[in-house]
């Protein structure tokens, strides 16, 4: 690489889309290194956090469901920082309050991840089929979660990566809403 | 300001991202111990394996490794059940989100699924 290449801001950097394969790299070693533990680990099989509910299962239910409201909070959040809802332009407390329902989403699932992990570990059997594509969309939702923050991190990103990996996410949460929650609620009935 | 509950909410996350990853390698289940299988009357030689397979495997796991209910198999239900009737008072009335199966199961197919799952399931 030439010093003046540099100075001229042509420098042999990467191209985008070379840094968001880095961020979705990163974003599967999450996901793969949450399968693996989940599949080595022998599964406990205890109750862990049950706060205010009747299980840990209701627990989880309703905590995922929370999730999935924060995301669509974020969905729409999302839409209206892009410009992409017929409102005016977002203010500026926009922007704040997506990251927060974003932390927010994140910090609910994690006593529901863990309770997944540790208790009941990685499904490995496709013929098990809720539980193995449910196991499937945990891991990944967590390795896109990662990918998301190295791509909202990152200034070298395509313009496209956000709106994807953000699409990616809340696509991803909805379906694990489906296999668990609404599974949970149809089965055992909407109770806490 | 909501940048700086954005940036403290997000500190939190952190920690408590942190903390489930250290609990998830810390945490060590409790060993189930090799309790002596209590015995239950299963009467008129009732199949407990049929009747587990029919209402039980679907939340259980057909090995009863567990799944949307706890695990039962490896002698945890000795454990956390010494006493057989208090196991079969659960499967009767039913507790949490598990449904009673007093109206469903004779109280011999109670009886017969209780003891699989305290003998068969319980493994050597």
């Amino acid at each position: 690489m030439l010093l003046t290449d540099t100075a001229r801001g042509t420098s042999a950097a990467p191209a985008p889309g070379v840094w968001f394969g880095g961020a979705a790299l990163v974003g599967a070693l999450v996901a793969v290194a949450l399968g693996v533990y989940g599949n080595v680990h022998d599964a406990a099989s205890e109750t862990t956090i049950r706060w205010m509910f009747t299980t840990t299962l209701h627990f989880k239910a309703w905590m995922t469901t929370v999730a999935l409201v924060l995301a669509i909070l974020q969905l729409f959040g999302a839409l209206w920082m892009f410009g992409k809802l017929p409102l005016a332009p977002a203010p500026s407390w926009v922007g704040p309050a997506h990251r927060i329902t974003g932390s927010l989403a994140l910090l609910v699932s994690l006593p529901v991840a863990y309770h997944c992990l540790w208790s009941l570990g990685f499904n490995p059997d496709p013929g098990g089929s809720r539980r193995f594509w449910h196991s499937v969309l945990g891991c990944t939702f967590y390795g896109a979660f990662a990918t998301k923050i190295v791509v909202v991190r990152s200034r070298r990103m395509p313009g496209w990566a956000l709106p994807v990996v953000g699409g990616v996410l809340f696509t991803v949460l909805v379906l694990l809403w489906l296999t668990s929650s609404w599974w949970f609620f149809r089965t055992i009935g909407v109770e806490r | 300001m909501l940048r700086r509950i954005s940036f403290v909410v997000e500190a939190i996350v952190g920690v408590a991202v942190i903390v489930t990853v250290v609990l998830l390698f810390t945490n060590e289940p409790e060993q189930a111990p090799a309790a002596p299988v209590e015995a239950v009357e299963a009467a008129g030689g009732i199949d407990g394996a049929a009747v587990f397979a029919d209402n039980c495997a679907a939340c259980h796991g057909g090995d009863g490794s567990g799944g949307i209910g706890p695990r039962l198999a490896g002698g945890r239900v000795v454990t956390v059940y010494p006493d057989p009737t208090d196991q079969i008072a659960v499967v009767t009335t039913g507790r949490g989100g598990m449904p009673a199966f007093g109206d469903k199961l004779t109280d011999d197919e109670i009886a017969a699924v209780v003891d699989y799952t305290r003998t068969v399931l319980a493994g050597p």
